[in-house]
This record gives structure tokens, sequence and C-alpha cells, in this order.
């Protein structure tokens, strides 16, 4: 369904243990860990629990075992990869998918410039792009930095530069910015941002790094000339502002919270630097903040007794943290104008559709924005190279080169070069064969319910030693539309993955017969408990498959719409899937720490090993129609 | 350009910085940079991760910034197979048309994270797209390795505790968090407005809470399932009999939705408002049906457009969220509109608390993002506190007898009485003196005459008028929270949740508050708490 039919996925392992709820294990488990087979049967499942005593709980866990894979329960999509994106660990001698590896970034990129970003910088540029790499908030394609002139088509010249998006002509200049210098955009960008978003401010800054330094210096005068001052100060800077409240200056999201961080910053040291706090005995004097805090304290007072003329406040009382008063600590109040001008702004012809900022532009921007002039041009993301280990033995199973530009690996352990690649094919279709000499391969997106068809089921090893491979399939598909299959030779060997030469001698001598089988292809007829074809180091058996009945046909021609199975008919139902399940076996090399146990039983420093898993067969999608 | 001038500011915030006592209560492994510059230049790599997680949106980032790094939705896409690129390949489902008409909750199904009926939820399939959610967020947006810092959760206070417990288990066993704070979100949002108390209205996805915070605890909470989802689905059943082109006056009778999940979202982001109050917007009410909007067509979402009055577009909202037209008899507990609910949870509070919160009425949530929504509820609300004051008693019997007091007092107050007290707050309190007699004109009191002329310095705070205040947003509140290196209530480390699970945690929901100045005893709490989780 994914892919173009016919398709192959492995389901990893890991799939079978479920998360450890060391709750649920405590009290016997009080949920389902594994989706119930049936879609049909979930909702009651979930009301049987709550009742369901303990013995039920261990026949589950017993059926657990013999359970066949479902490739449409929910979950399988979580634990289906395609067969090239598994990886394999030795140690643990298991299938590993993205859920079972732990990652650890080896290095960050752009994928626009490829230039290495140091990991000391990824997080201050917001993990993107610090250089002139921007993505088009419109339509998310790069943009590139080019002159006005070239934009509006008349000449060259040095003139000022724009970003422009060459996909669908969005512009800086739209938002009306203009940049001085090709180069370094991304600061010049922040810079303005900065001043159009606060002009009550001086600065603000996006990142909020300089707003919160230029925010804070003042305060920080007040705070270290004099603490206890400081607030009936600031209590009349508020009492003034308060008039003026009104129109209050309209702060960015991340000058806000600057400002309230600041806030708060203060209160707290405000509010606990009270002599009344027993600070003083939970640490040492060897810190130099209780030094501080003690020097501080007698400054403050003799300077309080100063200010005040000797009507020293009665200190017992520890001040209590207020909250934010003025929009230059973080408060905003909110008007209902402001609202009442969006919808009308909404409402006016001149935005429609197309002016407001869609859910995908929006949720890449700033929280605040609303419409398509508000958006800024987006520095683009960076990327890393992982280096993945076994999460349970933690061996590197894969070590990329650090180089962005690199595409090497020094380490990677990819599955398929332990486990067979499978590979499907349908096998034309015999009945055919009479009108022309070659046989039509049968339309995989639209296969006849009821109709028996042969698949080729290729496996491919890429070991260094021969397979012996078990294949088991549950004879009716699971879903609401049974499919048959068998499996017409279940137990089959492949050879090793040896020398290609091998192959050609070998060819050259033994086999040729069944080479001219192969040729004359149409002619050879499936048959149970016989290889179709077999190769140095694949092996090819065939399957029979008959498509079950959509159960939407069946309403057709029987009694009329059933609306119940319509509506539990879901959009990929009619996709036919196989669920095999594969159980290899090999005799491989005894590894270094194995040889001594290894030799005590076998002489010939061969271990036998064996690897079993799901995996999934897409071979078509059904017909409606009989 | 920027390094130099951090560099100074370091200089002159130095001399504040050694004052604050959480100086010895950071942990020992943030550098002396990071506290003085929360500017993003001398990042730690111990600065905590935060996920805001809702049902259907999650925020991520770290602690001290103000924005989110990323804000992830959830939809099929995000549950596809490996390798599936249909959603690229035929562009994201749910835009286009729906082959046949589908249930208002199939229709959200795939959509949300889980949903409040946990019976419906396979827990499984939950842990499995949380695995999948925090994993490509790390990948894609962070940028940083999974489970080498402390993890910052921001959940809704009342979360199903098998619904936690996936959570956290899903986290641990997957990654290597040192441990994992959990955040509630009510009091962030507070925190992410300045406030101390407030009465938070987090219109939500699938119910609305309203929940009273004083002094930074939640007091009360009520909740109604008048939220986004079934906002929703209404627009949904709009846009389906505008697709079939029938009349809307014909009965809306649950006949399923046709349109794309995706388009019906757009639509409600992009186009959704909320008509003000009808007795003093009457006139704005008549020009604006005369409006219309071009919408993409619910048939044909890629090429066509059509024309729809923008005034059905406020249908939704109103009928969903403000229950018009829907008698407040009619209402379940669960299902009150949303300005009954704030009222109601105002009403639970006690009058102290009443009076600071409703002047402090924070909005967060995707329906606070409705314009004019916000402005409509509260002019509702304080039209509820007109009618009925602050008293739970209604019906016809009581409206008799408060008509027979009002006489009486009238008759009363022409007796030489003086006139109505007309205080400063406005319309509010004047129904109130009636009823609450705490409220009537105090006598002197010289204790409190002394209080207020030794804290003249303090202002007084704001309170007993409807104010609303913005706030940054439950993310922002953690970030904030989290960059002052407070300690959360409820911080589960790694080793024993591992071993007891959610079971380890203590029950006593009000454990010995650790005061700011705990934190120095990090190492010692030997038993750990749900808090109010639990």
């Amino acid at each position: 369904m994914s892919r173009p039919f016919p398709y192959t996925y492995i389901s990893c392992p890991c799939a079978d243990t479920p998360v450890l709820d060391p709750a649920r294990k405590r009290r016997s488990r009080e949920s389902p860990q594994k989706p119930p087979p049936e879609r049909d049967t979930e909702a009651n499942e979930g009301q049987d629990d709550a009742k369901q005593p303990a013995n039920k709980d261990d026949e589950e866990d017993e059926e657990d075992e013999e359970q066949t894979f479902d490739p449409r329960s929910p979950r399988s999509n979580f634990s289906l990869y395609p067969p090239e994106q598994l990886l394999y660990c030795e140690d643990c001698h298991q299938i590993k998918c993205p859920r079972c590896i732990t990652e650890e970034i080896v290095s960050w990129y752009c994928p626009n410039c490829l230039f290495e970003t140091p990991s000391s910088m990824v997080r201050s540029d917001g993990g993107r792009c610090g250089r002139n790499c921007f993505n088009c908030p419109v339509c998310t394609a790069p943009l590139a930095v080019s002159t006005i002139e070239n934009v509006t088509g008349n000449g060259n010249g040095q003139g000022p530069w724009v970003l422009s998006c060459g996909y669908c002509l969005w512009t800086t200049l739209d938002i009306g910015i203009k940049f001085d210098k090709p180069t370094n955009i991304r600061s010049q960008l922040q810079k303005m941002t900065d001043s159009t978003t606060g002009p009550a401010f001086d600065a603000r800054s996006r990142q909020g790094s300089r707003a919160f330094g230029d925010l804070k210096s003042p305060l920080s005068n007040f705070a270290s000339v004099d603490e206890q001052a400081n607030p009936s100060e600031r209590d009349a800077e508020q009492s003034t502002s308060k008039e003026d409240q009104t129109p209050t200056p309209h702060l960015g999201a991340e000058a806000r919270f600057a400002a309230l961080k600041n806030f708060y910053r203060t209160q707290i040291s405000e509010t606990s630097n009270s002599p009344s706090d027993s600070l003083g005995s939970e640490f040492g004097f060897s810190s130099p903040g209780a030094l501080n805090r003690l020097m501080s304290l007698y400054a403050s007072s003799s300077r309080l007794s100063g200010l005040y003329g000797g009507t020293k406040k009665p200190k017992s009382k520890p001040p209590v943290m207020r909250e934010a008063l003025t929009a230059t600590e973080g408060l905003r109040i909110a008007s209902g104008d402001a609202d009442s001008a969006l919808v009308e702004r909404i409402a006016s012809p001149d935005c429609g559709w197309d002016g407001v900022a869609s859910l995908i532009q929006r949720t890449e921007q700033s929280p605040d924005v609303r419409f398509v002039d508000e958006l800024l041009p987006l520095p683009v993301l960076l990327r890393t190279k992982r280096a993945k280990r076994c999460k349970s033995c933690k061996h590197i199973l894969v070590k990329p080169e650090t180089k962005p530009q690199s595409t090497r690996f020094r380490i990677r352990l990819i599955a398929l070069s332990y486990i067979p690649l499978p590979t499907l094919r349908p096998l034309a279709q015999p009945s055919a064969t009479s009108v022309s000499g070659l046989a039509p391969t049968p339309d995989l997106n639209a296969l006849t319910p009821l109709r028996p068809y042969h698949v080729l089921l290729t496996l491919k090893n890429h070991m260094f030693d021969p397979v012996r491979i078990t294949l088991a399939t549950p004879s009716v598909t699971p879903g609401i539309v049974a499919t048959k299959v068998t499996v017409l030779c279940p137990q089959f060997e492949i050879g090793a993955n040896s020398d290609v030469w091998d192959e050609a001698l070998q060819n050259a001598t033994a086999p040729l017969s069944d080479r001219i089988t192969g040729m004359r292809g149409g002619e050879k007829v499936p048959e149970a408990g016989k290889v179709w074809e077999k190769g140095r180091n694949w092996t090819t058996v065939v399957l029979e498959v008959v498509p079950g009945t959509l159960p939407g046909s069946q309403a057709e021609d029987g009694q009329e719409g059933d609306s119940d199975i319509a509506a539990t008919f879901q959009k990929d139902e009619d996709v036919l899937e196989i669920p095999v399940f594969v159980h290899m076996e090999w005799d491989a090399e005894a590894q270094l720490e194995q040889q001594n146990v290894g030799k005590a039983s076998k002489p010939d420093d061969l271990v036998a090993r064996e690897l079993a898993y799901w995996m999934v067969l897409g071979v078509g999608r059904i017909q409606a129609s009989l | 350009m920027s390094t130099p001038s951090n560099l100074r500011h370091t200089q002159t915030a130095r001399p504040t910085s050694p004052h604050t006592p959480q100086q010895p209560s950071r942990s020992g492994n943030t550098s002396f940079a990071s506290t003085t510059s929360p500017g993003s230049t001398f990042r730690n790599e111990d600065d905590a991760i935060i996920f805001e997680l809702g049902a259907r949106w999650l925020r991520a980032g770290f602690e001290g910034n103000g924005t989110p790094f990323c804000v992830v939705g959830f939809g099929p896409e995000e549950s596809r197979r490996v390798g599936d690129y249909r959603g690229w390949i035929q562009g994201a489902a749910g835009n286009g048309p729906l082959p046949k008409p589908v249930n208002a909750e199939d229709w959200v199904r795939d959509y949300e994270l889980w949903q409040p009926d946990l019976r419906k939820v396979d827990l499984g399939l939950l842990e499995d797209k949380i695995e999948r959610l925090f994993r490509e967020t790390y990948n894609q947006y962070l940028l940083t390795d999974a489970g080498s810092s402390r993890l910052v959760l921001t959940l809704p206070s009342l979360m199903p505790h098998p619904l936690l417990s996936s959570l956290l288990s899903t986290l641990f066993s997957r990654w290597r968090f040192p441990s994992i704070t959990l955040l509630p979100s009510a009091t962030m949002s507070a925190t992410a407005a300045g406030l101390r108390s407030a009465l938070v209205v987090d219109i939500g996805w699938a119910e609305t809470t309203a929940t009273g915070l004083y002094e930074y605890r939640e007091i009360t909470t009520k909740r109604s399932t008048r939220a986004m989802k079934s906002t929703q689905q209404e627009l949904g059943r709009l846009l389906s009999r505008l697709a079939s082109g029938e009349d809307h006056e014909t009965e809306a009778k649950d006949d399923g939705i046709s349109v794309g999940f995706a388009y019906c979202e757009e639509i409600i982001t992009r186009f959704a408002w909320c008509k003000p109050r009808a007795n003093d917007g009457e006139q704005r009410e008549l020009e604006l049906p005369a409006h219309t909007v071009l919408i993409p067509s619910p048939t044909n979402p890629a090429q066509d457009f059509v024309d729809v009055p923008f005034s059905r577009l406020a249908e939704p909202v109103e009928t969903v969220l403000l229950a018009t037209g829907t008698p407040e008899s009619e209402l379940d507990d669960e299902e009150k509109s949303i300005p009954q609910l704030v009222y109601n949870t105002l009403l639970a509070l006690p009058p102290d608390a009443r009076g600071t919160c409703m002047s402090r009425i924070v909005f967060v949530g995707g329906g606070a993002r409705i314009p004019g929504l916000r402005q409509r509820i509260l002019q509702e609300v304080s039209s509820l506190i007109e009618r009925y004051g602050w008293s739970s008693i209604r019906g016809k019997a009581v409206e008799r007898q408060r008509q027979r007091m009002e006489d009486l007092r009238i008759s009363s107050q022409t007796n030489g009485q003086k006139p109505k007290p007309t205080s400063e707050n406005g319309e509010t309190p004047a129904k109130d003196e009636k009823t609450d007699p705490s409220q009537e004109v105090p006598e002197i009191d010289f204790v409190e005459q002394k209080l207020h002329r030794q804290n003249k310095d303090i202002p007084v705070p704001i309170q007993g008028v409807l104010r609303e205040v913005e706030s940054l947003g439950a993310w922002a509140g953690a970030s904030l929270v989290t960059s002052l290196k407070l300690r959360g209530m409820v911080e589960i480390e790694r080793e024993k949740f591992l071993q007891h699970g959610l079971a380890g945690a203590t029950r006593d929901s009000e454990p010995s508050v650790p005061d700011r100045r705990s934190g120095l005893r990090a190492g010692d709490r030997s038993s750990w708490t749900l808090a109010g989780w639990a």
C-alpha cells in the first residue's frame, strides 16, 4: 500500500517485548499490552479488562505465543520496516529497528549549505542554520539571496538585497525587509525583527538574549545599590506607569518572556534576601554567595537608616513575592479592541483566505503570527549525523563519518547482510498462456477475488554460511478480507554467499537442465513441496494466494447495503498483505569469546544460530467486483 | 557582535547574582554562565528539555527559551509505516472530501494522541505513538541526544493514571532520562502571565477546563466537554451540509461528516471567529452578514472556492462553545457552556480567592486563539454576574423572593439611608452588596488602617473586576520555572520509577512542601509523590 506492489516489510522482533510498565507488572496487568487481534473486539476488550480476572490474563499470555502477526493492526505500523532500514546487532544476534537502538549525534550540519555547525552553536542558533540559508515561510522552498533589481527584473547592481523564493515568488520585500549586504543574513534579520517587534524598547531580540540584558541592566543597578529601597522606587515607577498602562507596548513573545524571567528573578532574590531567612546556617561561609550576602546585609541596613532617616523598617516580616504589575515586568492585559480589529481584518476582502497564515505556516512561526504578512523567513533546520548503538548491549551499529559531505560510514551493520532479502514477484498466469507465448503478469493493483494467483518469493542470502529457512503463514489472512495463502514449499535451504565465480563454475557443469526449465518459464508448473528455483545464494518458492472477497462487493449482490460493514471497512482493507513467519537456522563460526564454549560441544568451531521474525508481503490490491 | 555585548552584560549582572539564594541550590552541573545569561550563547549542555503534551499537539524546547523549538501535531501521517510515502505522493490525507460520511467520533480519532475515554484507547498503540513522536522530535528539532538531560513534562493536572503510566514508562524504558519532572499546565500558564493567582481557562481539544489558582495552588477545577473537538465536529457538519448543497435550515441530525479533517482544521484556524455579545453589538451584526468570504470548496478544496457568509463561520463557536440556543437547564453538568463554566468555577472559589481570580482570567489552549471569543466569554460572564450575583440558587421562587427583598430594600433606602455606594469596581459588586453583607461599607478597622499605612508601598492588587491577562502559555511557563531552577513537586527519578512504577509514589497528595531552599537536599528525596496527579 505504501510502496508500489509487490513489497515486503519486516517486523522488528522488539514489538513482541512490550514496554515494561513496572506498575502494571505489580498489579498483574490491568490493561492488555497486546492489541486485540481483531478490530471489532477492541471495544469489548477494553471494557472486559476492568473485570478481567487474573487467570484471563494468563490465558492471554499463552495466546500471545501463538498469536499470528496482524499487519492490519494499527500497532503494526510502528514495528514494520522496509528490510533495508533495519540494522543487526552482532552481539545480540538480533534485528534492530529504530526503536531498539539509541542514537548519538556525531555532527550537525545545514542540509542547504552543507556547513557543519559546532555543537556549541547549535542551540544558540535555535537548531537552525546561522548563515544565509532560509526557507520560504509560505511554501517552504529554499530562498535565494538576490538584489532587488534582480527580483523586479531591471538591470543589476549592488543595491539592497532581499531573500526571494523561486517557487512562489515571495520575497522579503513583501514584509518590508531589505538587507544591506548579502552575507550574514541571519543576524541582519534578527536585528531588524528586534526593532520592528518592539518599538517601546530600543533593543529586543527574538532570541531574548540581548533583550534580557538590556532590560536587566537598569534593574540590576538598582538591586545592587540598595535592596530595600528598590521596591519602593519601583512602586513609584509603577504608579506612574499605571496611568499610561492602557497603551501597553506590544512585546513579542520572546521579549515578554525575558521580561517575565527578569521579574521573577528579582522577585526571588528580593524576597529571600531578608535577614530573617535563616539561610546562613544552611551553607557555610566558604561560599562567596553567603559572604556577599552578609556584606550586603550590613551595607544595606546602614544605607537604609540613612535613607529613611532612622525609621528602620521592622524586618521581621519577609517581603512577599508579588505578581507582575507592569508591562515591563511581562504583564499583558488583553484588550477587546485587538480582537475585534482582528475579526474585521480577517473578514475584509483584501485579506481573504490567502491573507491568513495556514496552520502549517503558523506552526513554524512565533505563536503570535496570524497573517501571511507577519511571516518571517525560516532559517533552515539543521540535520544531524548520528551514530547508533544497540539499546541492550550498547555496541555501535552505525557510525557515520563526521564530515557532512561524506556519505561513508565507519561502521554499518545493516540487517540485510544477515537476514535474507525477501523479494516478491507475481508469476505469470497460466491461463493466459494460450493467447500468446509470453504470459501476462497479473495486475497487482486489481486482483480478482476468489481466483488463485501464484506469487514467487525469493530469499537472497548475504551471509557466508548456508541458511535453512522455514516459512509459516496463517492459512487465512487476518482482517475482514479472508485470503487463503499456501506456501508450497515451506522448508528450504539457501546457499552461502560465496564467491561469484563459484556460481559461474557450478552453472557451467551441473544445473543445465534447471536453467533450461527456467528459460521456458511459463510451462513450469508450481508443485507442492518443491523449490521453484534455486541459485548460488538465493532460493525461490511459490505462494498460492486466493484473494478473498471484499465485504462491499458482497453487499452488492446479496442483501442491500450493510452499513455496519461499510463503516468498519477501512481505507486499506482491500490491500492483500500476507504475514509470513520466517525462521532461519545456520551454523556460524564461533566468535572469540564463544570459542571455548563452542569447542566443548562442537569441535569444528561452529555454533548453531537461529533467528525468527515476522515478515509482511504486500501482494496487491483486491478488486471490489468479482 | 553579540558575544562582546553578552560579556558586558555578564559583568553588570554579576553583582546581583550572589544575592540570590538560588545559587547554592542550583544543581552542581549548571555553570555560572547559564545563570547570568539566559540568552543562549553560553547554554549548558544539561539544560532541561521541556515538553508540553496535549491530545493534539506537542511543544518541545529547551528551558530558558521563550518559545518552543517546535510544535508538532498528530495525525494519520504520523502513524504511517516507515517508508510509506503516500502522504507526500498524494498530498496529506484529510484535505479532500471523504468518500462517504464518517461518524464525528471516528473522524477525529486518527488525529488525537489519546482520548479522555480510555476504554477505547489501545495503550500499546499509544506507547508506540509516543515513542515515535519523541524520537522524531529529538532527531528533527531538538537535535540533541535523547535521554541525556532532564525532562520536564507539562501536563494537565487531571491525567488518567493509565495514560500517565504509559507515558512515563515509555519514556523511562526507551531512553535513559535521569528524571522526569511533571508540571501542572494550569499553574504554568499563570506563571507565564506573571501571576500568582489566576483563573486559567484552557479551551483545549477534548475539554475546556477552568482552574482556580490561588498563590500557585489549584483550588478548584471544573471542566466541560464544550471544547475545540466538538467545535471542529460542528464545523465539519456545517461544511458537509454546504458540500451537499443542503440548506442550513435542515435539522442537523448526526449524519456524519464528509469533509476532510485537515481541511476543516484549516478553516477553523483561519476563519473561525466569535461575535460580540448580541445586545451591545447589534449594529455591527447587521453589517457583518453582508460579508462573504471565499473559502476552498468543501467538495474540491484544491481548485474551487466558494462564497460563504462570514457570519456562518462564527456559528460553530456560537453553538458549541457558548451553547447559544440551548437553555441552561438543558445542559448536563459536564457540558456547561464556557461562560457558565467560568462563572461556576469562580463561584466555587472562596470570596477572597474569587475576587483575586476574577481579575486575573487567563485564556490558553487552541480555542483561546479564536478572535473575539475571549472577549465574548468575559461579557457573558459579567452578564451572569449581573443577573445572579454570586449565588448558586436559581429558580422562580428564588426570583420572587429576591424581587421582594429588592422592594424592601428600595423602600428602606428611601427612608434616608445613603444612596448605593458606587465603587470604582464597576458593575460587579453592585449586586453583591445586597446578598453579601461582607461587601457593604466597611466599618473603620484600626488594624486594617495600620496595616494599610504600613504597606503603603505595596501596590494594592486589582481585584473584583473582570479582567483578562494574557499568558505566554504553559510551555513558556514551564520553561520559565525550570530556568529559575525551581524544583517541581513531582520529580520522578528513573530508578524509583522503574522499581515500582506509579504505584511507588507516596499516596500523600500534600507532602511536606519543599520550599525553595530544599533544593539543597536534593539527594535525600527518599520518597516521591505525584502530588496533584495522584
